[in-house]
């Protein structure tokens, strides 16, 4: 377990050396960068932004104040109605697949449509900014916690049983102790996402605010407000990432237990039919809920469209076929780059958590690193990105490959954990080298983990493409819903919306199917 | 960690209280005069471009109208047509096109003034290789959204340039990408980025699209016909206090910066960029047209030029999109 513990806990003893050569390579790389892009308006040299946060440090410190509380708010509520959800999902089984099924259309909402909507639900303050940081947690936090919950031998469950207690009692005792590491993994993803949430959530309306700031920084050409902005948002996420982590060691002190599940003896066709069946339950949980809302809310048919209003903007109006045309091209420039961005982020994630492994050293130089690249707001890095890989499709699939990289990273990490303690020790006896240990024990153990990125990646994607999009490239869907919000083409903006939302539930499902003929193998436990 | 944000929190809560309280024991003057609450939806984050708005509600001229006024800010991701139709504000600060599109979906929009009776849209560019006329564009590269397509071509269109000539590069609100050699000219506002590359110590050549017959009513005001016919006495009493606020930002645009600053301290505003900012927008604010008639106005005349710009960019409108009838009773004509 040291050993393991090792790469997880950069702050101690000799990697803790490697964090600080790991932060200096990154400040002495930054510098040099931005005394070679002097002119370009692009980076502020570190020692500029030292000298503009001290400079400004009262109007600084309020926005962040006002982010960070509303970044926090979120991250609260976002995470008790991930843990509701996922009491809900163990209790009744059954609904399981309709409740994340719902749970990630929701998420897949893009900002672009949800933040005006929830400005004009909650009026001025703060409420777009809370429920928009809420929106970018929940999911994160649900899946793996999901996961988590079965991770659990089945003996276990035949102790609860034989003292005659029922599926509260396993969901208390077992479950929820079972989950307690995936746990920490969702939180530990989720905190940087609020922080994005509520700034993104300021660029609905706001007074006040890191959001505020960065919007005016970009505009102004202020170089060093921009890149002090990045550079606290950055030092923010990563401290509430390290303090996560650091709750996670003190509370996690066992090994985790050998989990050994009978296979199931359920064919394929049956899988495909359940998976059909609860497809359509979503879609109806969907359209019910987007019914239910418009009306709750007493929602504007101007602006708020329902179902019936997207079926014949698509279908039977007048200029359907033109609308279908557009959404076709829209959706043709943005698959470029989201579907080799998403499997370079799983591969980089999934790649670099092995080398963690196998190399310990390494992970304390670079996971510093990793965590910076995920926690930079988006908002800031695209056009430095842009500069330095062009206006071509490179630089969006980079950005997509960052904004799923770090979450596989992490997932994976805690997955390579997993591995039972008992049989590394068998490993141990043998001699068995590192290598070994690492393809028959802790890949096999990494797979729920990954398999559960893999599948928080398809909206994560979804939305990292239609924000660069949005904000940088002014292509495919993210610019296509931006224009039609701005010219009030709000058919055309909910008919987008709808067929994002509904691209990404069936790339999730897509990925689960990949996932149950995988786990079937090494993880049957996972496939309740 | 945890507890610093929970402790600032439960501080913001107390002060709330407290200003609850302190409005409690306030009400008793302020419900003899009755003044009614409404809001008013600006179009961009608070800045000097909405001075004349925070004159009058320093000075207290929307009081004296018996209006307790908000001004809601705006953002990149805050479209201004859904506030007004739902409600939650009375007026919006919206333009000629953006009103034509939403009233083309249903929105029961009139246009009640214009704030900008020249359109701030300008083509900028270096000295070193500048754009003095639409004709000099062919053969550069300007960086725009491409969202904005629909403008250049309109401009070429009406003065004989084939778009064809000009590569369009799709690029971000910025002009970083030009003067990082991206692009040779930029689509932008004469009120902002140009005043960001002088702050800077950068020189640039700035091409008025309104000089070249890009004819188009910016920064107007939009109510809905519901407002229009029952709430007729709040919207007098709104467009008062602008009138009002904006000759008044039109003779010191300075201390109408300082102000800004003052109000919104959390904006990250500096003085000398909002200073530049409020004196460069004046120009297109008041007109010949303007000192005759009074700020807002216009004729039949210019309200022909705009359907001739927005039938260019694709908009089918009337001349009953603008109703003056708010901006007579104001000016008392």
């Amino acid at each position: 377990m040291s050993a393991v513990a090792g790469y997880a806990a950069p702050a101690t003893g000799g990697s803790g050396r490697g964090t600080a050569i790991g932060l200096l390579l990154v400040v002495l790389g930054w510098e040099l960068a931005a005394r070679a892009l002097v002119g370009a308006f692009v980076l502020a040299a570190p020692s500029q932004v030292l000298a503009w946060l001290i400079e400004n440090r009262g109007l600084m410190g309020r926005a962040l104040a006002e982010t960070l509380g509303n970044a926090a708010a979120g991250f609260v509520l976002g995470n008790l109605a991930a843990l509701a959800l996922a009491g809900i999902a163990l209790a009744f089984p059954a609904s399981q697949r309709i409740v994340t099924g719902v749970a990630l259309v929701v998420f897949c909402l893009p900002l672009v449509a949800t933040g005006p909507i929830l400005r004009v639900i909650f009026g001025p303050g703060d409420g777009p900014q809370i429920v928009l940081a809420a929106l970018a947690v929940y999911y994160t936090t649900l899946i793996p916690l999901l996961v988590g919950m079965r991770a659990a031998p089945a003996t276990w469950f035949d102790l609860i049983a034989s003292y005659g207690r029922g599926r509260v009692s396993a969901l208390i005792h077992v479950r929820l102790m079972a989950s307690l590491p995936y746990l920490f993994a969702g939180l530990q993803i989720a905190a940087p996402a609020a922080f994005l949430g509520a700034m993104v959530g300021e660029f609905t309306g706001a007074e006040r605010g890191m959001g505020v700031l960065t919007i005016r920084a970009m505009r102004a050409l202020d170089v060093e407000m921009t890149w002090a902005l990045a550079t606290v948002a950055t030092a923010v996420a990563v401290a509430a990432y390290l303090a996560v982590g650091a709750i996670a060691r003190r509370v996690l002190q066992d090994a985790p237990p050998i989990i050994l599940a009978p296979p199931r003896a359920e064919g394929a066709e049956a899988g495909i039919g359940r998976l059909l069946l609860s497809l359509a339950g979503v879609a109806v949980a969907i359209l019910v809920l987007w019914w239910g809302a418009i009306a709750v809310f007493d929602l504007n048919p101007f602006f708020a469209k329902g179902p019936q209003d997207v079926a014949r903007a698509l279908i039977w109006a007048p200029n359907a076929a033109m609308a279908r045309a557009s959404l076709g091209a829209a959706l043709g420039e943005t698959a470029v780059f989201l579907l080799p961005g998403y499997l370079a982020g799983l591969a980089a994630g999934a790649g670099l958590a092995i080398l963690f492994v196998l190399a310990p050293a390494v992970a304390g130089t670079a996971m510093p690193l990793a965590i910076a690249l995920r926690s930079v707001p988006i908002v800031t890095t695209a056009p430095l990105i842009v500069l330095l890989l062009g206006r071509g499709a490179l630089g969006t699939i980079v950005l997509v490959a960052v904004m799923v990289f770090f979450p596989t990273l992490v997932a994976c990490i805690h997955g390579l954990k997993q591995a039972p303690g008992q049989v590394i020790d068998v490993f141990d006896s043998y001699a068995a080298g590192r290598l070994q240990r690492l393809i028959r024990v802790r890949i096999p153990a990494m797979l729920p983990a990954f398999f559960a990125a893999a599948r928080m990646g398809v909206p994560a994607s979804v939305l990292a493409v239609t924000v660069v999009e949005w904000l940088a490239t002014g292509a495919g869907l993210g610019s296509m819903m931006a224009i039609s919000a701005s010219v009030s083409d709000y058919n055309l903006l909910w008919s987008a919306v709808a067929l994002t939302a509904a691209l990404s539930a069936l790339g999730y499902a897509g990925v689960g199917l990949i996932e149950v003929r995988i786990l079937r193998i090494y993880a049957p436990e996972q496939l309740t | 960690m945890t507890r610093y944000p929970t402790f600032t929190r439960r501080g913001l809560m107390a002060t709330g209280a407290a200003g609850l309280g302190v409005a409690a024991l306030g009400l008793t003057p302020r419900a003899a005069r009755a003044q009614s609450s409404v809001a008013l939806q600006l179009s961009w984050l608070h800045s000097s471009q909405f001075g004349g708005s925070y004159i009058a509600q320093s000075r207290g001229w929307w009081a004296e109208e018996g209006l307790d006024v908000a001004l809601l800010p705006g953002g990149p991701n805050a479209p201004v047509e859904p506030p007004v139709v739902s409600g939650t504000a009375l007026v919006g600060i919206s333009a000629a096109d953006y009103t034509a599109a939403a009233v083309e979906q249903g929105a029961p929009f009139k246009i009640l003034g214009v704030a900008m009776q020249k359109n701030p849209f300008v083509i900028a560019s270096l000295p070193a290789n500048p754009v003095n006329t639409p004709a000099d564009m062919v053969g550069k590269r300007i960086g725009m959204a491409l969202a904005n397509t629909p403008v250049l071509q309109a401009l070429c269109t009406l003065n004989g340039v084939d778009i064809g000539g000009i590569e369009i590069v799709p690029t971000q609100y910025s002009a970083q990408p030009m003067l990082a050699g991206e692009v040779d000219c930029l689509l932008c506002w004469e009120t902002d980025l140009p005043v960001a590359m002088a702050i800077e110590g950068i020189e640039s050549v700035t091409m008025l699209m309104a000089d070249f017959g890009y004819a188009l009513h910016s920064q107007t005001y939009i109510a809905t016909e519901d407002s229009l016919a029952n709430r007729r006495a709040e919207l007098v009493g709104l467009m008062r206090g602008e009138v009002r606020g904006w000759n008044a930002y039109r003779e010191d645009t300075d201390a109408a910066a300082a102000l800004t600053l003052e109000l919104y301290p959390d904006a990250g505003l500096d003085l000398p960029t909002q200073q530049m900012q409020a004196a460069r927008q004046v120009p297109l604010m008041f007109s010949d047209l303007t000192d005759a008639n009074g700020f807002g106005w216009w004729t039949d005349d210019t309200v022909a030029a705009n359907i001739e710009t927005l039938a260019l960019l694709g908009r089918t409108v009337t001349p009953d999109l603008w109703d003056r009838s708010i901006l007579e009773e104001v000016h008392g004509a």
